[in-house]
């Protein structure tokens, strides 16, 4: 027997507080919020809450919106402060882990300029997307395209087949932790969208496409916080695409040049000098120190071992190298078991 | 501004090939795209299933000649012929140039691209990219039309065409950013702003934008419209949306159930049981629903599609999308109770009457992909046609639009042009006393045509839906706008999009009640039959002083004569 799922609707509708996050360049000096409150049944999103908002209660509300179906990227907003689809995002879902009971707050996704309430200009993600060359610069040339086909093995096609999930809705932008420091940074999805390229063998720019993504506010600049593939509404890897354009860089570049390498140095003395910075954004927090151990770690050292990159120091000898790893590693720990005893107070 | 060579309207599959194949064409061109939403946001990427093509990758005998006749019988022979033979030969030619381009198609065991079997195809000739081909090949595209540096105009709403006499001096558009009112003079337009099955709202599979604003561009510009009333609908979609649960969950084995727990189907197909053909089941749930069979609920009457007894395993390996779909957008976990489900409104075979080459009755003016109407579908489109159809015919358009650019002086558009198009843009902001929501005017004009334009069609429903259709125009003329800023008006957009598919949907009732048979999507309960001595053309419909005047143009034969179309 199957049941009428009205039953489980007649469980009741939810009154809830929809605290949405207001902005008019033309009148408003300063942005506030408005509150909305609906009776919210199962089942509902909160695009649909938006939409119903507008609809019903203010139409001045503004927000993007199109597919309704978590594919064309339009909807990405901060709900509860984390960054993802409001098409796909359940409002009992949100309720169920809100702090403050009953309130759902909605604001727009971070690190992209304000234009209008929850929308972003997404310009500067297209530019940044024509910096690093996001596009396969086929080995073809135009003249013969449409001719025969490339021939490519599952085993290649898997090495992008999850990059190529990405709907750049920006979550993972508005979540990364560098951008927020510093606007020239890459990006996330840059960088997957990168290494998609990069491992295409189709592509004849990989060295160009490189060259640029070791420059200045280039892929050295990310700290692996891990905030965007944690919330990646896709639930990509991007972490792999990173590390996988940074060993690129060593394995090709690293005898070439030292920028890869300066980085690396910057990127450590960063973390041992300032405990607020991996305090906030290293990934120990998530990963655990085992997990941050076995990923990290040997990159590092694989770095310092194969000696390709001149040896900066104080890495002058891997075994003092893994020293150094290891100590700042159990710093870091100390750093995230006094959080956590804060948090828990 | 500079006047364009070529102007480009829609961000979509077709219009992004349009673009880099006018660029090919002549490089020296001045083109550019505009679009209401981020090209890589357009509807395209919707599509899952895949593309169609004769590369013989799968099935070594298939051949071109064979996706020829599949796709002419599956129109029920209201396609052109010659229009299909150009579609079904330059289809593998432009998947591998798709391929070449960096299209990650998924692979066959011998490396080439991997093909699988689709409704109404002899044997599988559908290329795909697991379940999400639509979004490969727009990233794709985009990607390319940045390598080229072909120049967005990107959140801008296209409002009109600035005609004179017979040809067209460019598009008048709106940027969302600013609300300002600009003008775009151009020797070539190009319409690619996708289909109007949105017009069925809630019961609709398609965006929020899919609103045939391109389409009522043309209409109102006194280019004619083909077809209108055919629309295709898909048997599955969501309760609450309308959103696709694609074929996949009945091919797996799921049931489609009634209020009395009865598997329906072995009423209507005995032997396919739920994997009959797309129409016959979309109809046999409508009766269902029709007789009172189906369960009630606030957001509409629908029936059971059911796949508890699949197992939690089965689902969650074959079939996560599906599961994730339904627990995102109706809260219903598949694994343990059955998915609300209805026929949603999912494609519009109609569009601006076109050429072979893209061209309408308008110098100057181009239309392809699902805006348009070569017509390669004719009365039902196969699945896996239309992608093939928005890439073939968007390249063909840029091309001729490239080649005759310099044939066309460029217009200039009267300044006058652009204030009145200010005018009826602000005009609703201003509406005072009794006004109306828009809100409320979409929800009666998707529920008005589903009731009486929907699956079945009959002619006092349809009379009555004309009747609803142009009480509803006299209502839009109170809407009111009440979002008044200029930076970013989505109140306003959505206003002017409403108007467009009011517009549309007096075509497609209008259509829909002249032609007396059933063919394809068509289904005439009073003329249950198809009648090809009185109805074997297509449909015209032209505004007159304001009025929808219907005409009618032949079908072009070719090598297959009338048959009847059974599976
Ligand atoms: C859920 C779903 C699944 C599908 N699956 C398949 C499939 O598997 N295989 C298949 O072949 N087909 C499939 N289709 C159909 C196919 O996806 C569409 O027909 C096709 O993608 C349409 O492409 P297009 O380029 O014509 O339009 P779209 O991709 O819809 O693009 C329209 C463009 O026009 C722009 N635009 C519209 N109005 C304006 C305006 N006023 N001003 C400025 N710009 C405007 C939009 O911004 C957009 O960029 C599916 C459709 C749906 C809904
Ligand atoms: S891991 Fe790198 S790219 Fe990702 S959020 Fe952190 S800093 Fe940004
Ligand atoms: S990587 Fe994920 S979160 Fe980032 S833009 Fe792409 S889909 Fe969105
Ligand atoms: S509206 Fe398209 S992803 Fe949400």
């Amino acid at each position: 027997m199957t049941v009428p799922i009205d039953q489980h609707l007649e469980e009741g509708k939810k009154d809830v507080t929809f605290r949405v996050f207001r902005f008019n360049p033309q009148v408003d000096s300063k942005s506030y919020f408005d509150d909305y409150t609906i009776p919210v049944e199962r089942g509902i999103t909160v695009l649909r809450s938006l939409n119903y908002i507008k609809e019903h209660i203010d139409a001045s509300v503004s927000f993007r919106a199109f597919c309704q179906a978590g594919i064309c990227g339009s909807c990405g907003m901060r709900i509860n402060g984390l960054s993802q689809l409001a098409c796909t995002t359940q409002v009992w879902d949100v309720l169920a882990k809100s702090r403050e009971q009953g309130i759902i707050k909605v604001e727009p996704l971070r690190n992209l300029p304000l234009v209008k309430d929850l929308i972003v200009d997404m310009d500067p993600l297209v530019d940044k997307m024509k910096h690093y060359s996001n596009w396969i610069d086929s080995t073809m040339p135009e003249a013969s395209m449409g001719k025969k086909e490339f021939l490519i093995s599952e085993e290649e096609f898997l090495r992008y087949d999850k990059a190529t999930d990405c709907i750049l809705c920006a979550s993972c932008v508005s979540e990364c932790s560098i951008l927020r420091a510093n606007k020239e940074y890459v990006s996330p999805a840059v960088l997957l969208k990168s290494f998609r390229m990069n491992v295409d063998s189709r592509d004849s720019i990989h060295d160009q496409r490189l060259a640029e993504l070791v420059k200045d506010h280039g892929v050295w600049d990310c700290t692996h916080c891990y905030r965007c593939q944690e919330s990646c509404v896709k639930s990509i890897p991007i972490m792999d695409a990173i590390h996988g354009i940074r060993e690129d860089a060593i394995e090709t570049r690293g005898v070439k040049d030292t920028s890869g390498a300066k980085h690396a140095e910057a990127f450590m003395s960063d973390i041992e000098k300032k405990g607020k910075l991996v305090e906030a954004t290293l990934p120990i927090r998530t990963n655990g120190v085992v997990w941050t151990l076995q990923n990290l770690l040997p990159m590092a050292v694989k770095m310092i071992m194969k000696r390709r990159t001149p040896p900066p120091p104080p890495l002058v000898k891997s075994a003092k190298g893994i020293k150094i790893f290891r100590e700042m590693f159990r710093e870091m720990t100390e750093h995230v078991k006094q959080d956590h005893k804060s948090h828990k107070k | 501004m500079k006047p364009f060579d070529v102007v480009i309207v829609g961000g979509g599959g077709a219009g992004l090939y349009a673009a880099m194949e006018a660029m090919k064409t002549n490089p020296s061109l001045n083109i550019a795209v505009l679009s209401k939403v981020y090209p890589n946001r357009s509807h395209t990427s919707a599509a899952q299933g895949g593309a169609n093509a004769a590369l013989a990758n799968k099935a070594k005998d298939d051949t071109v000649e064979m996706h020829i006749f599949d796709t002419i019988k599956g129109g029920d022979y209201l396609a052109d012929q010659d229009a299909v033979e150009v579609l079904c030969s330059e289809a593998p030619k432009i998947i591998r140039e798709l391929e070449n381009m960096g299209t990650p198609w998924s692979r066959m065991p011998d490396n080439t691209i991997a093909q699988r079997p689709f409704g109404g195809a002899t044997l599988p000739r559908c290329c795909y990219c697991s379940d999400k081909t639509g979004h490969t090949i727009l990233q794709t595209l985009y990607e390319q039309c940045l390598k080229k540096g072909v120049i967005f105009f990107n959140e801008y709403f296209a409002l009109n065409l600035s005609v004179n006499g017979s040809r067209s001096r460019g598009l008048i558009a709106m940027n969302m950013k600013s609300g300002k009112v600009e003008a775009f003079p151009a020797r070539t337009v190009i319409f690619a702003t996708g289909g109007y099955a949105k017009m069925y709202w809630n019961r609709s599979s398609n965006a929020a934008g899919n609103t045939g604003d391109g389409q009522a561009i043309a209409f109102r510009s006194g280019i004619p419209l083909k077809d209108m009333e055919f629309v295709q609908f898909h048997p599955t979609g969501l309760r609450k949306s309308g959103l696709l649960i694609t074929e996949g969950a009945r091919g797996e084995g799921g049931y489609l159930v009634n209020k009395d727990g009865e598997r329906f189907m072995a009423r209507y197909a005995k032997e396919k049981m739920e994997l009959g053909p797309r129409d016959l089941v979309s109809r046999s749930i409508e009766t269902e629903i029709l007789e009172g069979r189906g369960f009630d609920s606030p957001a509409g009457t629908y029936i059971h599609l059911d796949l508890t007894h699949l197992g939690a395993d089965l689902i969650k390996s074959r079939l996560p999308q599906i599961r994730e779909m339904s627990m995102q957008f109706e809260g219903v976990d598949p694994i343990e109770e059955p998915i609300p489900i209805r026929p949603t409104a999912h494609y519009s075979m109609g569009g601006i009457d076109t050429d072979n080459f893209g061209r309408t009755v308008m110098e100057g003016v181009y239309a392809a992909g699902e805006c348009g109407c070569v017509s390669v579908h004719g009365a039902n489109r196969l699945g896996g046609n239309s992608l093939l159809d928005i890439l073939v015919f968007g390249r063909i358009a840029g091309h001729t639009a490239a080649e005759e650019a310099r044939k066309f002086e460029p217009g200039t558009i009267p300044e006058v042009e652009l204030k009145e198009q200010l005018d009826a843009v602000r005009g609703g902001m201003h509406s005072s006393g009794n006004y109306e929501r828009y809100g409320a005017l979409r929800e009666d004009l998707g529920k008005t045509l589903a009731r009486n334009v929907g699956i079945y069609r009959e002619s006092s429903l349809l009379q009555k839906g004309i009747e609803e259709i142009s009480e509803l125009k006299e209502r839009f003329k109170k809407v009111r706008v009440f979002d008044t800023s200029d930076v970013f008006n989505t109140n306003l957009m959505q206003v002017l999009e409403l108007k467009n598919m009011l517009d549309l949907a007096e075509t497609v009732a209008a259509g829909a009640y002249a032609r007396e048979e059933s063919r394809g999507s068509h289904t005439r309960v009073d003329f249950p039959v198809r009648d090809d001595a009185n109805w074997h053309k297509h449909t015209l419909a032209t505004l007159i002083n304001g009025k929808v005047v219907l005409g009618e143009k032949p079908v072009t034969m070719g090598r297959y004569e009338l048959q009847e179309r059974t599976y």
